[in-house]
């Protein structure tokens, strides 16, 4: 129990340090960033109009002070009023946390179901088309930038072929062309690094000693091989989720995709300070927590890594 | 939990077909069958934010609000004024006008609307404890009385002549009193009851909007059972979209892809004059732009035929002076402003030009082509010998720059005509404490006033026709074109675009064509 605990105690510390950091970081440079209240008025609102409403915002108060309101209400859990909208900055987060959840998960099962095998068989096979192939692709799906890539599915499957619709949310349809745009580049990098990581292992002695021991060959890739390899492909993929979760800003632009990503992009563009902050603070609690999860999967993988 | 409530309604709806959410068709489901076209699904560039009208000017949330809601008085896609809630309107003396105020209108709740909902409305848009975004529209109005349910009369500080088209714009929207009174402003804005044509049913944000067809509108039930906004923010798929069949109308349709929907057998391009002008508004306050001289050799020097024709593909006017096209007072016998490098370089010459610098500072799609026409601009300065530069700026980091009016040289402007009248668009952004006030020149000044508070068109055609001629001479803007604002549409609907941004889907304006 001790031992748990002296494990977990300075990696939740370090958590919390980080949410407060990304907080901060936030609040300062959305101030620096330039102010909401000539966004919200007709252009020829009069500067007594403007100091009015930069009084009702609570704008016309000190930076210090803004910013201890700001961390005692977020304590509270109470991110604020969206100047935006004129709603609660947390319910208006919460609206676009499912569509964010449905193509994040979505597109991460989908990366990570076709890549680990991939790679997976890309290392085995080193060298044969299938790898050439397989890395081929991975490569363009890489490089290839979302926008380009979301604009292609579009003209192509949507429009050519008829196949899916152009954009919106949606049944499973809608989620298709988004979730593949999405799960390119994770795909890719997550297949290239589970070749390298499995080939990697394969020079392994151990290996060499298993296969002389005359293990069967599959035994070697599904034992010895893939458990030793788990490790950078646990971290790489947990990552991805993180970044799939944490919203997609290009993607959800093309497909008019209603989530927290282009929320945020949105208000930034806005000025919608609580809305800012709202968003990338939830943004960063998930990308934590999954850093926590690798950690803790970590210890479990390997018990090198255990306190 | 609202928001998810909502989708389910709408998963719902949809998988029953439009039509059965529409009640009594729910009996007759075969009639509602061989309806060819409840629905009309509308894209815009960015989403709706508010409901509550006097809470916003945002293009995307006028396009809605304007058919949530009704005006005393109304601008129809022809650019003239007609009724709204007020049939009738005259001015009594110089400052008194009576209103008579339509009978039998109810609001979507079904309770009756009556002058004092007006009056109340009004009142409320400067009302210092709601604080709107609209507290400035009506300053020239000094009370309004209510003689009975249906008389309404405003009496203005001085003689307003534009009072009527001020009530048919912004902030003119009528809002109800008692709903207001019962539910507060924040119920009031998440669920809108107004008296316009199509009635509130759900909303999720970036997703869709869905409104339905009002059946005891007083001008008519719509043709559409359902509207529906989405919001597709990149034009590209707003575009596939349209083309594919998914939405019946696209707002913000570049000129350059104007030839993608003409090319498509189903679908057709409508645009609008837009009303207003894109100008380079000029800080004539920084040298060298102070000298009248080489404001007009910048002028002089633009070759805005070539702009219109290779980066607006001909969508698109060249302006005459500062008023627009289509606006009261439009000087018709006005020559369109002349391209002459060669008298540019004499002017330049003749105003002791230096070399100083020349800067545009341009957003990049604040207004259509804002980046592509400043490059090809700083080009044609260039050819003349102007030192020009070009400079981007974010968004807001403009709309920062407008408040301090700290720019260093010229940037863009798309002045909107909000009255179809040359004081609601020259007049209102470069009087005394404008926002675009910085230069003055007495004579232009002492017009522009008493032409505001002037009853007499007669007059006000002279003032402005002067105040053009000081205009052109000293160039507080240079102004460039007069767009066209395009819209994509599938060929099934008629309908046509209202030069203001309104989008007007009353029954006078929106049918579908039978097939």
């Amino acid at each position: 129990m001790r031992g748990v605990l002296l494990f977990l105690a300075p990696r939740l510390l370090r958590a919390l340090i980080a949410v407060w950091l990304v907080s901060t970081v936030v609040f300062v440079v959305m101030r620096l960033s330039g102010d909401p209240v000539p966004l919200l008025l007709p252009p020829d609102a009069p500067r007594s109009e403007i100091f009015r409403v930069r009084r009702e915002l609570g704008l016309d108060q000190p930076l210090p002070v803004q910013y201890g309101v700001f961390l005692a209400n977020v304590l509270r859990g109470d991110f604020g009023r969206s100047i935006h909208f004129r709603e609660p900055a947390f319910s208006v987060v919460r609206g676009y946390l499912g569509a964010t959840v449905e193509l994040g998960l979505t597109s991460f099962l989908l990366a990570a179901l076709v890549a680990v095998p991939v790679g997976l068989l890309s290392a085995v096979k080193r060298n044969s088309p299938i790898d050439h192939a397989a890395m081929g692709v991975a490569l363009v799906g890489q490089s290839a930038p979302t926008f380009f890539l979301g604009i292609l599915f579009i003209l192509l499957l949507s429009l050519k072929a008829d196949l899916f619709p152009t954009g919106g949310r949606g049944d499973w349809k809608h989620l298709v062309l988004p979730a593949l745009t999405l799960g390119a580049f994770a795909m890719a990098s997550i297949a290239r690094l589970t070749r390298s990581a499995v080939l990697e292992v394969l020079r392994a002695d151990y290996i060499r000693t298993a296969r002389a021991k005359g293990v069967a060959e599959w035994i070697v890739v599904a034992k010895h091989t893939l458990k030793n390899a788990a490790l950078p492909i646990v971290t790489i993929t947990g990552l991805q989720f993180g970044t799939l979760l944490g919203g997609a800003v290009v993607t959800e632009t093309v497909f008019a995709w209603p989530g927290i990503g282009r929320l945020a992009i949105q208000s930034i563009y806005n000025r919608d300070y609580p809305v800012v902050q709202c968003a990338v603070f939830l943004s960063a609690v998930v990308f934590i927590v999954i850093n926590f999860a690798i950690d803790l999967l970590y210890g479990f993988l390997d018990p090198r890594a255990r306190p | 939990m609202v928001q998810v409530t909502r989708r389910e309604l709408l998963t719902g709806a949809a998988a029953l077909g439009a039509a059965a959410t529409v009640p009594g068709a729910r009996t007759r489901p075969a009639s509602a069958q061989t309806t060819p076209k409840p629905e009309l699904v509308v894209a815009q560039g960015g989403d709706v934010s508010k409901f509550d009208p006097h809470f916003s000017t945002s293009s995307n949330d006028i396009r809605v609000s304007f058919n949530l809601f009704d005006n005393l008085v109304s601008r129809y896609p022809d650019g003239k004024l007609h009724p709204g809630l007020a049939t009738d309107w005259k001015l009594q003396g110089s400052t008194q006008w009576t209103f008579k105020i339509r009978p039998g209108v109810k609001w979507h709740t079904g309770d009756p609307f009556t002058a004092a909902d007006a009056k109340w409305s009004l009142e409320r848009t400067w009302d210092p404890k709601i604080g709107t975004r609209v507290s400035t529209v009506f300053t020239t109005i000094d009370r309004i009385e209510v003689l009975d349910p249906s008389t309404l009369v405003i009496h203005t500080k001085k003689p307003d002549p534009l009072l009527p088209a001020r009530l048919a714009f912004y902030g003119g929207q009528i809002v109800p009193q008692k709903y207001i009174e019962k539910v507060g402003n924040d119920e009031f804005n998440a669920k809108p009851v107004g008296t316009g044509p199509v009635r509130f049913v759900s909303w999720t944000k970036d997703d869709k909007l869905v409104l339905e067809a009002n059946p005891d509108y007083w001008g008519g039930k719509i043709e559409a059972e359902r509207v529906v906004f989405r919001s597709i923010p990149e034009t590209a798929p707003r575009i596939a979209a349209l083309l594919k069949g998914e939405v019946d109308v696209i707002t913000q349709l570049p000129p350059d892809q104007g030839e993608r929907v003409t090319g498509n057998p189903s679908t057709r391009v409508v645009g609008a004059l837009y009303a207003g002008l894109y100008v380079l508004a000029v800080n004539s306050k920084r040298p060298p732009l102070d000298n009248p001289l080489v404001k007009q050799a910048l002028s002089l020097a633009i070759d805005r035929n070539a702009i219109v024709k290779e980066l607006w593909r001909g969508r698109g006017i060249v302006p005459t002076g500062p008023i627009a096209k289509g606006d009261n007072h439009f000087d018709t016998t006005l020559a369109p402003l002349a391209y002459d490098p060669r008298e540019a370089r004499e002017r330049l010459k003749k105003g002791g030009y230096k070399g100083e610098e020349v800067v545009i500072e341009t957003t990049v799609g604040y207004t259509a082509n804002d980046k592509p026409m400043s490059e090809a601009i700083q080009g044609m300065w260039r050819d003349v010998g102007i030192n020009a530069k070009v400079e981007v700026v974010e968004y807001s980091v403009r709309a920062q720059k407008n408040r301090d009016k700290s720019f260093k040289g010229l940037w863009w402007s798309d002045p909107t005509s909000t009255l179809g009248d040359p004081d609601g668009m020259m007049w209102r952004l470069l009087s005394p404490g404008g926002p675009q006030d910085y230069w003055r020149h007495p004579r232009f000044d002492e017009l522009g006033e008493a032409a505001r508070f002037s009853v007499d068109e007669k007059f006000r055609g002279q003032a402005y026709r002067e105040m053009t001629k000081i205009f052109l001479e000293h160039l507080p803007w240079v102004p460039v074109i007069q767009p066209y604002e395009d819209y994509g549409l599938q060929k099934h609907v008629e309908w046509t675009p209202n030069p203001n941004q309104q989008f007007e889907i009353r029954r006078f304006n929106l049918r579908f064509r039978r097939a």
